[in-house]
């Protein structure tokens, strides 16, 4: 195969940089990004998606990395992987999207699948989602002559979503340098995608809490009301200090109920009842929420 | 999940069956693929158009762990990456392992554990053993299981696959001191001796970043998980359980001493696998558990563990 230029031919196409990518996505309209491929091949294998043309990103070096923007703010690349914000230098950064990107499924596929990807699949199940709501990430979206920049929530809500032509580059999360946790609810204990998952996060600048309910929704859930209540049960000027207890444990207990009774509907006219799926999904998502506050108020 | 995807600009639209010819370096040697289709994944290509069936198709969906090779020094599924993609890169297959038509350390430790029934997990077990073993000459338990943890086995319950590693990793380890040892006493005896032999090949990928290149400092991310408590745990009252279930999740040590927790240890003299009944939890008590669920604070144990939490949802946990 002829590498000589970056564009193998119009069936494969391997830019070296975000501009090339763009245009070549210009050019050829009917082709597709390919990051990791942990999602597009499964569409393909299965026979849900026959592309006309594949643009590998893999060789796009800026976006596999990630770097700081006016000292309050990580601008990640698109193609990072699941594996590398699973290293320590990264978890220090962002702690919750490091355990998120721990346990988007087996190696095998988290040492290609990328963030970018994640985001443009937009699973109900994808883990760095929940992530990137509670953190209030924007999404830098680029095609050729244009970028512009939409809030992580609007692009998966579908108020403002990836148009055709457009390549997610780059992913903006402000650094809170505060503790975040990320837990996940599976139905079984090796790799799986989420039952349920909560994010949560503390933004003491602002005496702040913001959570976020993956897998329950097609989109991640804020409960915004949950958020702003626990937010005044929280002792925020005993932080730091020895053995001090920040929240009463009730509160903890009532807030796990909060996020979960805001996130999960009341079972319908068949799943009423103690035993019903409704009931124990909010039960899970009470739990996580419960621990997730307690673990970052440690 | 991925229905999206057909409303992709690029499905069904243009060519129907745009083709692509290009050359796959696959365990060192060249192999054109002329006029394939785009959408092939490199395990239909290796398997289909390059007659090395080593690589076995499971569940084509990233499942199964089956289709395991490396690309660029990567453990990855071959049914995900599309083939096309893959030309620039170097590619392993459990073919490589073999190199002289022997069996490789890991394939016959593997055999010799008993982690082979119907064998069809077999290939992509070697390659994830193989793999782990590169990275890490020493895995701990907890290591081993996470980067296993994405190949499915249906007959033998993993525990050969286990054994399987530490084996590899303890005869290296010994052949390795050998070798150290006799250059020593060679070095000894006088300078005319035999110099040392080399270390085993690593793969060198030169200097441009290639393209599934990543991921390479598995020791460090590893050190988030806690130790996992070795050998034998001390029993009481009778009652005999395996350390660590093998789907991975670490039992902490004392979790027989946590008070008031669902999951307390069984009578004595009961059949632990026949007779536990997990109480009903019934409405939340109120109490706090700001640990991990099983009453245990870990040092830097903050993180989720590679194999997700178990959350079982009638746990008051
Ligand atoms: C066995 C298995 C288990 C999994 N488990 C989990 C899990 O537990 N949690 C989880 O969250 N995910 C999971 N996934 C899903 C998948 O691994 C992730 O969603 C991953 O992040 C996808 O990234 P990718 O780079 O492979 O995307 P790709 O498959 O390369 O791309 C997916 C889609 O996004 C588009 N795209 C990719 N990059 C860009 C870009 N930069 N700009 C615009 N469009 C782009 C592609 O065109 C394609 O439509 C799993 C997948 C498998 C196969
Ligand atoms: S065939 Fe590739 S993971 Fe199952
Ligand atoms: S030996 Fe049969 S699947 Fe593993």
């Amino acid at each position: 195969m002829e590498h000589g230029g970056n564009l193998v031919n119009r069936t494969i196409m391997l830019p070296a940089s975000v501009d090339e990518a763009v245009e070549a996505l210009a050019v050829t309209p009917g082709a597709v990004p390919v990051a990791g491929a942990t999602d597009l091949m499964e569409a393909v294998n299965a026979g849900r998606l026959r592309p006309a043309a594949l643009i590998g990103l893999g060789r796009i070096t800026e976006l596999r990395g990630w770097r700081y923007e006016d000292g309050g703010t990580a601008v990640l690349g698109a193609g990072l992987t699941h594996a590398r914000m699973d290293r320590p230098d990264f978890a220090a950064l962002i702690p919750a999207l490091a355990d998120a990107a721990r346990t988007a499924g087996p190696p095998q596929v988290r040492n290609v699948g990328t963030l970018g990807g994640n985001i443009a699949t937009a699973a109900p199940t994808g883990d760095t989602l929940p992530v990137l709501a509670a953190l209030e990430a924007t999404a830098t979206l680029a095609r050729a002559g244009a970028v512009r920049e939409v809030p992580i929530s609007h692009l998966l809500t579908g108020l403002d979503p990836l148009r055709p032509g457009e390549l997610l580059t780059w992913v903006r999360v402000p650094l809170l340098h505060a503790p975040q946790v990320f837990l996940k609810s599976t139905g079984r204990s090796g790799p799986a995608r989420a039952a349920a998952s909560v994010a949560l996060v503390l933004d003491p600048a602002r005496r702040g809490v913001r959570c976020a309910v993956g897998a329950v929704a097609p989109v991640p859930l804020r409960p915004l009301e949950a958020e702003s209540w626990v937010a005044g049960c929280i002792d925020w000027d005993a932080r730091g200090a020895e053995g001090a207890v920040l929240i009463d444990p009730a509160a903890l207990a009532a807030f796990g109920e909060y996020v979960a009774g805001a996130c999960v509907p009341e079972g319908g006219a068949h799943g009423e009842g103690a035993g019903s799926a409704a009931a124990r999904l909010r039960r899970t998502v009470a739990v996580l929420a419960r621990r997730a506050l307690g673990r970052a108020l440690k | 999940m991925t229905d999206e995807l057909l409303n992709h600009p690029g499905a069904l639209t243009g060519d129907v069956r745009p083709t692509a010819s290009y050359t796959l370096r696959v365990n060192g040697v060249e192999r054109p693929v002329t006029d394939a289709w785009i959408g092939e994944s490199l395990l239909y290509v290796l398997r289909e158009r390059l007659g090395l069936a080593g690589a076995k198709d499971g569940c084509e969906q990233g499942e199964c762990g089956a289709c395991s090779v490396q690309v660029d020094g990567q453990l990855v599924n071959g049914c995900l990456v599309p083939a096309a993609l893959a030309a620039d890169s170097e590619i392993g297959t459990v073919e490589g392992l073999s190199g002289a038509g022997g069996a490789s350390d890991v394939q016959q430790a593997l055999a010799d554990s008993g982690a082979v029934q119907c064998g069809y997990c077999t290939p992509g077990l070697a390659m994830a053993v193989h793999d782990l073993l590169q990275r890490n000459h020493r895995p701990g338990e907890v290591e081993a299981r996470q980067a296993l943890c994405g190949n499915l086995c249906r007959c033998t319950g993993y525990r050969g696959a286990l054994a399987a590693v530490q084996a590899v990793a303890d005869a290296r380890e010994a052949a390795l001191e050998a070798e150290l040892d006799a250059a020593e006493q060679a070095a000894a005896a006088g300078p005319a001796a035999e110099p040392p032999a080399a270390a085993p090949p690593q793969p060198d990928h030169g200097a441009e970043l290639p393209l599934y290149a990543d991921s390479e400092l598995w020791h460090e991310a590893d050190q988030l998980i806690p130790a996992q408590p070795q050998g034998e745990t001390p029993r009481t009252g009778g009652y005999a359980y395996p350390p660590t279930p093998p789907h991975g999740t670490p039992v902490p040590a004392d979790w027989q001493q946590a008070p008031g927790e669902p999951f307390g240890a069984p009578a004595p003299g009961t059949d632990p696998f026949g007779t536990v009944t997990y109480q009903d939890a019934g409405p939340y008590d109120g109490t706090v558990y700001a640990t991990d669920g099983y009453g245990t604070q870990y040092p830097g144990y903050d993180a989720t563990p590679a194999h997700g939490i178990r959350l079982p949802e009638d746990e008051n946990a």
